[in-house]
């Protein structure tokens, strides 16, 4: 990798503070991190470590009180265009069908409508969610609505998926089988993920790199480059290899979470 | 629950277009229709064997004989006649004004610290008892009545459609900015569908109190209307033609309601989904 090329994404310095009631919270500090194309990177910290902030602030749904966002060396231009985001809940308008749901990106930013509905058949089918495009929500199972989340997404044609803890609604078994079919979408499409997840074992087996937060102030601990080889299925998350990665993030963070629970004792 | 969902989810992948059926009748249809008939017949012997005197009390058959003899002097048509017409009247200007207001609210703080305080206080105003103003005002025609049953119908649709707009789900908004969406689509394309059950659900409240309105109105000063029947009716110790009335002002409160309830299921069968059954 050269230095002359730019990364996909670059965030340079980014701050934010809330105010509540008299006093200030200070949710993220300063931070700096480049993410290249294609890689994926998974940040994991205790609760209120504001790495929901900092993805709300890339995506810009959330103004920061300092910093810039690079997309491929340049300023954020437009992030319904150049960012996509999967919520953690799956968000889909219950008026609308799944293939209805799945091209609102590009009805909404007034694209070429023919073509982005085979977009949006073409990810559906990739998320396998071929047969059910005029199903409502309502009738679908929690891990299928998250598959149309995804496909939504997608759709979208950004090169960068920002994650907010995408499958910590479904349970266990549903969550695994959906990590699983995460890798695969991701190997097919090769976009850029930025994934935030409570998750230590759904970050060591998704990631290239997973990046530890504090707590408030949020702010990068340390950086772990996962080498495990690649493709990787389910069976890689009974290797020792693989604990080793958990068990090391899990002391990494541990104290912080001892701390963040030690925090909320004390405000009740 | 949730496998009933997958099955009927697989039945129609394996069948599509399996075709229309017959809108299978709940057994709750059944249950209703025969405490219908169990009241009906109860009805009878009361007025059969109890009470005998006509003047308290009637029996169904008397009920349904003065009804055809009412229609068939043509008074029973002017009499539903001029209270659709009141009804219709009061009843769409709530609708089109309660639904703009209500837009016209949620799209402004200004008017809604204006309009509040006036909203509340005369939702809960029992406005039926400024009945008498309304036709001292606008006379003893069909226009008091109007104003009475829009004043009555207006803010239950108002307020619905205020609460509809201003409680979206803040993820679907989120998920329209993440989108690309303008505050106008916005507006248009997550406020507007996540508002329009509660506007539904606020026309169907309004209906039984349009049609309060329009009986009360009447019994303060008309020339025709089913309430002006129930009221001479009533008056004259004629309890058959006062049934008649009462009869078709229920009849019509039910099927509204019936009405209304099936749009709001058309419309929005995401939040009936646990309701059946």
């Amino acid at each position: 990798m050269t230095d002359a090329k730019p990364a996909k994404l670059a965030i340079r310095g980014l701050s934010k503070s809330f105010r509540k009631g008299d006093t200030t919270i200070e949710a993220l500090r300063n931070l700096s991190l480049n993410i290249e194309a294609g890689e994926f990177i998974a940040i994991v910290g205790a609760s209120g470590c504001g790495k929901t902030t900092m993805l709300r602030l890339v995506d810009g749904l959330t103004e920061p009180t300092a910093g810039t966002i690079l997309v491929d060396g340049k300023p954020l231009e437009n992030p319904g265009k150049q960012l996509a985001f999967v919520f953690q809940q799956d968000g889909l308008l219950p008026w609308r069908t799944v293939l209805t749901n799945a091209v609102f990106g590009p009805e909404l930013q007034r694209r070429d409508m023919a073509q982005s509905i085979s977009v949006a058949q073409r990810f559906l089918r990739l998320v396998g969610l071929k047969q059910f495009p005029r199903h409502y929500p309502h009738e679908l199972s929690g891990g299928m609505r998250q598959r149309v989340n995804i496909a939504r997404a997608l759709t979208v044609g950004a090169d960068i998926l920002l994650m907010d803890e995408p499958f910590a609604a479904l349970d266990a078994q549903t969550r695994e089988i959906m990590q699983a079919e995460l890798l695969r979408i991701w190997s097919e499409t090769r976009k850029t993920m930025l994934l935030v997840t409570h998750q230590i074992d759904e970050a060591v087996f998704l990631a290239d790199r997973v990046l530890i937060f504090t707590t408030r102030p949020g702010r990068l601990k340390d950086e772990v480059r996962i080498d495990l080889p690649r493709p990787r299925d389910l069976s890689v998350k009974r290797t020792p290899a693989f604990t080793r990665y958990t068990d090391y993030i899990w002391r990494a963070i541990e104290e912080e979470v001892r701390h963040s629970i030690e925090a909320e004792l004390e405000q009740a | 629950m949730a496998q009933d969902d997958t099955s009927s989810l697989k039945a129609r992948i394996a069948a599509p277009g399996a075709g229309w059926k017959w809108p299978q009748v709940k057994p709750s249809f059944w249950q209703g229709l025969a405490s219908f008939i169990i009241a009906a017949v109860l009805w009878e012997i009361v007025a059969r064997v109890v009470v005998k005197n006509p003047l308290f009390f009637t029996s169904l058959v008397d009920v349904v004989e003065r009804g055809i003899a009412l229609w068939q002097s043509g008074e029973l048509q002017t009499h539903i006649w001029t209270s659709f017409v009141e009804f219709a009247g009061g009843y769409l200007l709530a609708a089109v004004l309660g639904i703009l207001g209500g837009i016209g609210m949620a799209a402004s703080k200004t008017a809604r610290g204006f309009f509040d305080p006036w909203m509340s206080m005369l939702y809960s105003t029992p406005i039926l008892a400024l009945g008498p103003l309304f036709i001292l005002w606008l006379g003893i025609g069909m226009t008091s009545k109007i104003a009475v049953i829009f004043m009555v119908a207006v803010f239950p649709i108002l307020i619905n459609t205020l609460v509809g707009l201003t409680t979206t789900d803040r993820l679907l908004l989120d998920v329209g900015r993440s989108l690309g969406a303008t505050p106008h689509q916005l507006y248009l394309k997550v406020r507007i569908p996540a508002a329009l059950p509660y506007i539904i659900a606020g026309l169907r409240l309004s209906v039984a109190r349009a049609l309060v309105g329009v009986v009360v109105a009447e019994l303060f000063g008309a020339r025709a209307g089913l309430g002006f029947l129930i009221l001479q009716s009533a008056q004259s110790f004629d309890t058959a033609a006062m049934f008649v009335g009462v009869v078709i002002l229920a009849a019509a409160g039910v099927g509204s309601v019936a009405l209304l309830k099936l749009v709001e299921r058309k419309m929005a069968p995401w939040r009936f989904e646990n309701v059946d059954d």
